[in-house]
């Protein structure tokens, strides 16, 4: 699971790139924004769990 | 066995709670931040007071009337203060079906929307929905989440939807036979209606070929669920759920009650007497429910009024997460009837398992004098004589009388005399408060 959590984070730092490079284009944007919404899901469903 | 989540639906109970309860801290401080209804009710309570599993008993209950009122003519409208996000960031509508007083309404982000969904998707995972299935939704969708939820989860599931509203039951018929369609969702009452359609027109509901039902919007009795089975030779399953709370809970193909979904749901069964203790397992407990990952209108320790039965958090699936074996029905439902506790699905159940002949029925409780009397309306298989009718009746009173420690009295209507539904239905009619 940590590779896997590791990799979610990888894609959103990606996308959060992806988004700021697209800033005056609102497709590209809005696509970015939607994937980061299933990021945020994606972060949901494979929490860490502190000991 | 197949799972939708294989890595949280098979945490041990201690790494569920642990999770759970990092996920509600979250909650609670976002709650205190975005959300006006939290921010005044959570006005002396700081998140730092939450340290363990037992401490979230410290955060007060979130009540049906309270979001009421949190919404009558407060900005921004029509969410008032329970909005959790920027106005510009609501996508949808959905209200709250208003069987109880006032609706809801209820504000849906992308995001939040998109977490629903992943609920949904358990929901119908664990009931066995896959892509191979062409789902028909009888019903026509609109300003309720109903079936809307079903629909978006089962695209996302890879199962191809046929979408059933704007068509009448024997339109709904057809298309179930011209699509071969193999999968369904609906409220058990509309379920059993589609099929007494189908044998109106000579058409054998096990023919139609469906795999397998979700049952939505009403309380499924077991007897219920298994004439549904019989008659479609389908498998029947369970969901609990209501708008303000997402479906939190579903049936497995084991069917042995419901799994909550966890960590995605935090769900109390807290003692009918006091709300303050949790019941073992065996027990009935009123269902408190925490949506832990919605931020557009977050909900946090809702008293959903449901009784439900708590079961173990082991089952032959695998999964691990908390179930219920049964759902009793609503506080609100439970009445004393002539100083006699009486819960309507009794006869629900009754009907189902032992009156194949009834095809539909309806309770009603007046007061006469300082006497309650009980009718129960019964339409029954128009190719019955009147006579056998008359037995159906007779034997009906009997065995109401055996089951619920009631008396009643019995009264045959014509065949299309009761009301039917395709959401909620309203088989009790308690009227000893009318005039």
């Amino acid at each position: 699971m940590d590779e896997i959590r590791k990799e979610i984070v990888n894609i959103e730092k990606s996308v959060e790139r992806l988004k700021s490079l697209a800033k005056d284009n609102n497709a590209i944007k809005k696509n970015a924004e939607i994937i980061l919404t299933f990021i945020y899901i994606l972060k949901f469903i494979t929490p860490a769990i502190e000991e | 066995m197949e799972f939708w989540n294989a890595y949280t639906e098979t945490l041990p109970r201690e790494k569920l709670n642990k999770i759970e309860l990092k996920y509600f801290q979250d909650l609670v401080t976002y709650g205190k931040t975005h959300s006006n209804l939290y921010k005044e009710k959570l006005k002396g309570l700081e998140v730092g007071d939450i340290k363990t599993f037992d401490d979230i008993k410290k955060v007060p209950f979130t009540y049906k009337e309270e979001l009421r009122k949190w919404q009558e003519n407060v900005e921004p409208f029509p969410y008032g203060g329970l909005l959790g996000v920027p106005m510009e960031e609501v996508c949808t509508f959905r209200q709250t079906s208003g069987t109880t007083g006032k609706p809801v309404y209820v504000p849906e982000s992308y995001e939040s929307w998109q977490w629903r969904i992943e609920s949904w998707c358990h929901i119908l995972f664990m009931a066995g929905f896959r892509p191979r299935h062409r789902l028909f939704l009888p019903f026509g969708y609109n300003v309720y989440v109903a079936f809307w939820e079903a629909h978006y989860a089962a695209e996302k599931l890879g199962c191809e939807v046929i979408p059933g509203g704007a068509l009448d039951t024997k339109g709904r018929v057809n298309k179930i036979i011209e699509m071969k369609v193999n999968a369904m969702a609906g409220t058990p009452t509309y379920i059993l209606n589609i099929a007494q359609e189908a044998m109106g027109m000579g058409i054998d509901p096990k023919s139609f070929g469906i795999e397998r039902i979700l049952g939505a919007g009403e309380p499924l009795p077991e007897a219920t669920r298994k004439k549904i089975e019989e008659i479609y030779n389908c498998r029947m399953y369970d969901h609990i759920g209501s708008t303000e709370t997402c479906g939190f809970a579903g049936m497995c193909e084991a069917q042995q009650g419901l799994h909550v979904i966890e960590p995605l749901f935090l769900v109390e069964f807290l003692d009918r007497e006091t709300l303050s203790k949790e019941v073992e397992e065996g027990e009935q407990g009123v269902l408190v429910v925490t949506p832990l990952g919605r931020h557009s209108f977050p909900v946090i320790r809702f008293n959903t009024n449901d009784v439900a039965i708590k079961g173990a958090s082991t089952c032959d699936c695998g999964r691990t997460s908390q179930k219920m074996l049964e759902i009793v029905g609503r506080v609100d439902d439970i009445t004393k009837i002539r100083g006699v506790l009486f819960s309507p699905k009794t006869v629900e159940q009754l009907v189902r398992s032992e009156f194949p002949e009834i095809v539909e029925y309806e309770l009603v409780v007046t007061r006469e004098g300082i006497m309650d009397k009980m009718l129960v309306r019964i339409e029954v298989d128009p190719k019955l004589g009147r006579e056998e009718a008359e037995a159906v009746a007779s034997r009906l009173s009997e065995r109401h009388k055996i089951k619920t420690n009631l008396s009643c009295t019995t009264k045959i209507e014509s065949p299309g005399t009761l009301p039917r539904y395709d959401l909620k239905a309203k088989r009790f009619k308690d009227m000893r408060g009318a005039h």
